[in-house]
């Protein structure tokens, strides 16, 4: 058979499709070198590798390659591992500060509103002493500071609960300073009666619990005194309250 | 995109006597280089045979194995290494299809189509950035039987005898489309593929 005729069948042959004797034929002619059948099976094979790239793209996984490597024994000794374990420990860390601030912001915000809530447990203990106060049918009541600058406001007085003073015009305390409400008895020296602040807009609640001898206390005072309270008074009263004795 | 790297494969025909002279001297970094150079491409190619991912990625690496074990044979003057690894991958995914398949082999045909002497320089001076666009192109123009024939020969190996049982129509029938496909493509894609 000469290659005019078998000019159909490399292509066949390249496929697998070759009939007998074509593909006897040109097995022969290639395994004697036949410089004209060689050509033309490149050019068959060519067309194959055609065919065979245009199936649809698919990637396979990043394994592959090197499990491929690793089958001929090349494995390289790279970063790969390396920079995994890195990126791992880089993000521990970037969890461990995360966390680690998210835990001290969680901390700050827990004291907070523990310190909240402790002043809102002070508040509601002085509101029920001072509710206990007013509510006592024994308390008296003595208003002072009638102009328009002096501090102003009222004192409750309760025999067995306490001394309960709310006023206003109190500008707050230098620093350092703090108010100190005393107790004036009728004869002898002034009895210290705790010190507090006022609050910004001038408004104060001092609250003194106990007793009262209301025979033997003339009237309640407050001074401006050093931050840690003094035993007697070292400045002019602020506010005089007479108590209306029994 | 997922062309790209199919077009870089087939356009890449720089550096391949030096990659095949470094794949002769068993150079392993020369087998990474044809793995980033045609790995997608064999594996685009054995997936639409086996249809199977993971059986797929086996024979791709059967595949660069033996191209690795045989390329002494290959002579880089006479052809590129892209159509005879694309032929090896084809030939290792139909012997899996017909070993599964209970179908004869004929691996002597498939033996001797992927001789590395036989090699073609497809890509040398005619695969560019269109190729696959004209290929497609070429397929869409044969008729529905014509292609199919085409498809059931190359993907999955069939036989003219098998193509005619599985189309049911006389063997003649299909041979005649087989050849008029073959003549279609050779005449479309005839200046790629040079001796």
């Amino acid at each position: 058979m000469i290659h005019p005729e078998l000019q159909d069948h490399y292509e066949l042959f390249a496929l697998g499709l070759a009939d007998e004797p074509e593909r006897s034929e040109i097995r022969e002619h290639l395994n004697r070198g036949c410089e004209v059948c060689m050509a033309e099976m490149r050019k068959a094979i060519g067309l194959a590798a055609l065919v065979g790239a245009a199936a649809e793209p698919a990637a396979p996984s990043p394994r592959l390659r090197r499990r491929i490597l690793a089958s001929i024994g090349y494995e390289r000794r790279g970063f790969g591992w390396l920079l995994v374990a890195a990126a791992v420990a880089l993000a521990a860390c970037f969890a461990a500060v995360y966390f680690s601030g998210r835990e001290n912001q969680y901390a700050e915000e827990a004291t907070a509103l523990r310190e909240q809530l402790r002043r809102q447990a002070i508040d509601l203990t002085r509101l029920n002493e001072a509710f206990a106060i007013l509510a006592g049918p024994e308390t008296t009541v003595t208003t002072f500071g009638a102009g328009p600058a002096p501090p102003k406001g009222k004192v409750f007085v309760n025999p067995s609960q306490g001394v309960l003073l709310i006023a206003s015009n109190l500008p707050p305390a230098p620093a350092g300073k703090a108010y100190e409400m005393w107790m004036i008895p009728r004869s002898g020296n002034p009895a210290p009666a705790g010190v507090f602040q006022s609050q910004a807009d001038g408004t104060a609640m001092h609250i003194q619990r106990g007793t009262v001898d209301m025979a033997a206390t003339g009237a309640v005072a407050v001074t401006l005194e050093n931050e840690a309270g003094a035993p007697q008074p070292t400045s002019t009263p602020l506010i005089v309250a007479p108590i209306a004795g029994r | 995109m997922m062309w790209l790297p199919i077009l870089l494969a087939l356009r890449m025909p720089e550096g391949e006597s030096d990659l095949v002279a470094r794949l002769q001297k068993r150079d392993p970094q020369a087998l990474a280089e044809l793995y980033d150079r045609y790995g997608r491409l064999a594996f685009s190619l054995i997936l639409r045979v086996v249809r199977d991912a993971g059986i797929a990625e086996d024979l791709v690496q059967e595949t660069f194995l033996r191209v690795w074990n045989r390329v002494q044979a290959f002579e880089a003057g006479k052809g590129s290494i892209g159509p005879w690894l694309l032929a090896v991958a084809r030939n290792r995914a139909i012997d899996y299809l017909r070993s599964t398949g209970g179908r004869e082999r004929n691996a002597l045909d498939l033996e001797e189509s992927v001789h590395p002497a036989l090699a073609s320089n497809i890509e040398q001076d005619l695969l560019n950035s269109d190729r696959i666009r004209r290929v497609k192109a070429a397929m869409d123009k044969l008729s529905p039987n014509q292609r199919q024939a085409i498809e059931l020969a190359y993907f999955e190996g069939l036989s003219q005898s098998e193509m005619a049982e599985r189309m049911g129509q006389p063997l003649g029938t299909v041979k005649t489309w087989v050849r008029t496909a073959l003549r279609s493509l050779r005449d479309e894609l005839g200046t790629a593929v040079p001796a």
